[in-house]
């Protein structure tokens, strides 16, 4: 199975301070792989370094070390982000453009055509539930018709890996339904998802894989299965028991990686 | 990305500039402002506005002719008019003069000062805005450069200020033509000599803008950045003019004056080169420093222009470059 994204050993230190003489460390020594067609889960508390190792992907922001690779090729070749949609964690679009405008305007930064842009637009409206507003400003949509902006956004160039950065973030039950749907759309038709999330239920339910940062360190990688289970006993437990485990033990780091 | 890819972009982001103007109501507002003037040009009329002197009275090399009916023709005959007739103004030469003297008017200060200042502070705000985290993460996630987008928006807001200046220049120049019966068609260089003067420093607000993301900053920074670029010039032209008049300056203060004039931006030569154009050095006195530069042979249209837009260009570079390595 080939890889989508690859992280090998990759490290990030943002500078701090005056002249950028310090460093404020994001991430180090991550190695993670995430395969073709999987929904893979970036978990971890608050500050752990998934927003990072997200950015790097994305070619938001550069390791300081390691290599990353995009569809096979170093993430700074932005030629791939052709074949990748994001959802960030905070959504923002220009106030001053309606759904329509801003979705045909972005299909045009994501190179489709005009025509295509329009007809992906259309169609993404529609399944987002925005189609009756898709002429109003973006200045009178909730926080939650903004989530579901970003999410038609992120698909209007079909993306092979779909990026979900806290995805149901002020979202209803419609909307986080909706969620669920697009994903599982992407997997049955071989696409590949990250998702970054603290919605325990969600990831249970939808991802194959997940990976579990702590304090900028990958502590564990594997089956969602895997890690839902007693490590001594072997008997089923919570996932949210196994990750509390895991967020208290620092001293796990790099074993489980 | 190929070039029609580059340029297909492009389209898009002079699209966006012009509705986030329209939705601030700069855009408007500008339009309207310019209205006003051209409306203020349609009020202006010429009574009598012939030659100041019959045409046989002008002799360079003759000693003046004495006859004293001659001398009292020779006094100023017609007039200026605005507010549709309401307000007379005797002229002081000619009509032709005095309607260079309006376009001088029009085009150095209203637009050249006014409205420059207006265009920088309503714009400073479209770059850091474009730039907030919260929305570039997801449009520096797509496949288009990053200088690509940076480019496209600095074009977007200089199709939007060439716009604006282009229905002002054109319009006045119609209304007072079709007034007065007087074209002055070398008021038309208007439109790219100030375009340029306004690109030089809007690029100084784009390298702030991706340096801090602060609107506030672009603002002041680049208001500060054009007083000082107008300062830098005319200094050193009262430098040059005075040289003989003054105790010589040190060659060290001499030489970094001389190095600032040459990299920043010109606007008091880029007014120069427009009143040149429209000939109305003549009546619309400028100051004597400026005409003593020009006589001593130290004004260089051409060069001044080449710098200018030399320093738009590095300053884009630059600015570019520090997206380009930017985190978000």
């Amino acid at each position: 199975m080939s890889a989508v994204a690859e992280f090998e050993d990759v490290g990030k230190v943002y500078p701090t301070g005056l002249l950028g003489r310090g460093g404020r460390l994001a991430v180090e020594h991550v190695s993670l792989r995430i395969n073709q067609g999987e929904v893979f889960a970036l978990l971890g508390p608050n500050r752990a370094g998934k927003t990072t190792l997200v950015k790097i992907l994305l070619s938001l922001c550069r390791p300081t070390a390691g290599r990353s690779l995009r569809f096979g090729r170093p993430v700074g070749e932005r030629q791939t982000l052709a074949r990748v949609g994001y959802v960030h964690e905070n959504p923002a679009f220009p106030r001053y453009l309606s759904a329509t405008a801003l979705l045909e305007f972005y299909g045009a930064l994501a190179l489709l055509t005009e025509s295509n842009a329009r007809s992906r637009t259309a169609q993404l409206l529609e399944v987002v539930g925005l189609a009756d507003r898709g002429h109003e400003p973006i200045a009178r949509f909730s926080k939650g018709m903004v989530q579901r902006l970003a999410l038609a956004q992120a698909l209007l160039n079909d993306p092979e890996l779909l990026v979900l950065d806290e995805p149901s973030e002020g979202l209803d039950l419609a909307g986080r339904r909706l969620v669920r749907d697009v994903i599982a759309e992407r997997r049955k038709r071989g696409f590949t998802v990250l998702l970054v999330s603290h919605v325990l239920g969600e990831v249970e339910q939808v991802c194959d894989r997940l990976g579990v940062l702590v304090g900028g360190h990958l502590v564990k990688s594997g089956a969602v299965a895997e890690l839902a289970r007693d490590p001594k006993t072997g008997a089923r437990c919570p996932l949210e028991q196994a990750l509390e485990r895991l967020y208290a033990q620092p001293g796990e780091r790099g074993a489980c990686a | 990305m190929s070039s029609p890819e580059v340029i297909y972009v492009w389209r898009w982001l002079i699209r966006d500039t012009f509705r986030q103007a329209m939705a601030n109501y700069v855009f408007w507002v500008m339009l309207a402002a310019s209205a006003v003037v051209i409306v203020f040009c349609l009020s202006v009329s010429i009574q009598r506005g012939g030659p100041l002197r019959p045409a046989d009275d002008i002799a360079l090399f003759e000693a003046p002719k004495k006859d004293p009916q001659r001398a009292l023709d020779a006094r100023p005959r017609g007039s200026l008019t605005l507010a549709f007739g309401a307000w007379p103004i005797p002229l002081g030469r000619d009509g032709v003069a005095a309607v260079r003297d309006l376009l001088l008017l029009l085009a150095e200060w209203v637009v050249g000062a006014g409205g420059t200042l207006l265009a920088l502070i309503w714009t400073a705000g479209f770059l850091p805005e474009f730039l907030q985290p919260a929305s570039a993460t997801v449009l520096l996630s797509k496949p288009t450069p990053r200088w690509v987008l940076l480019m496209g928006k600095y074009l977007g807001v200089l199709t939007f200020a060439g716009f604006q200046v282009t229905v002002f220049i054109v319009g006045t120049w119609l209304a007072l033509g079709l007034r007065t019966g007087f074209w002055v068609n070398s008021y038309l260089w208007g439109i790219p000599l100030l375009l340029l003067q306004f690109a030089a420093v809007y690029s100084f607000s784009v390298l702030l803008a991706v340096l801090t993301r602060s609107t506030l900053v672009c603002v002041f920074g680049s208001v500060i950045f054009w007083f000082l670029c107008w300062g830098l010039n005319y200094g050193r032209h009262c430098m040059l003019a005075l040289q003989s008049s003054m105790p010589p300056l040190g060659s060290g203060l001499r030489g970094m004056v001389e190095a600032c004039y040459w990299i920043m931006p010109k606007p008091v030569d880029l007014g120069m080169i427009l009143q040149n154009a429209l000939q109305a050095e003549d009546v619309f006195r400028s100051f004597e420093e400026l005409q003593t530069i020009q006589r001593i042979g130290e004004f260089h249209p051409v060069l001044s222009m080449l710098t200018s837009f030399a320093f738009a260009v590095v300053m884009i570079v630059v600015a570019a470059r520090q997206l380009g390595s930017t985190d978000y």
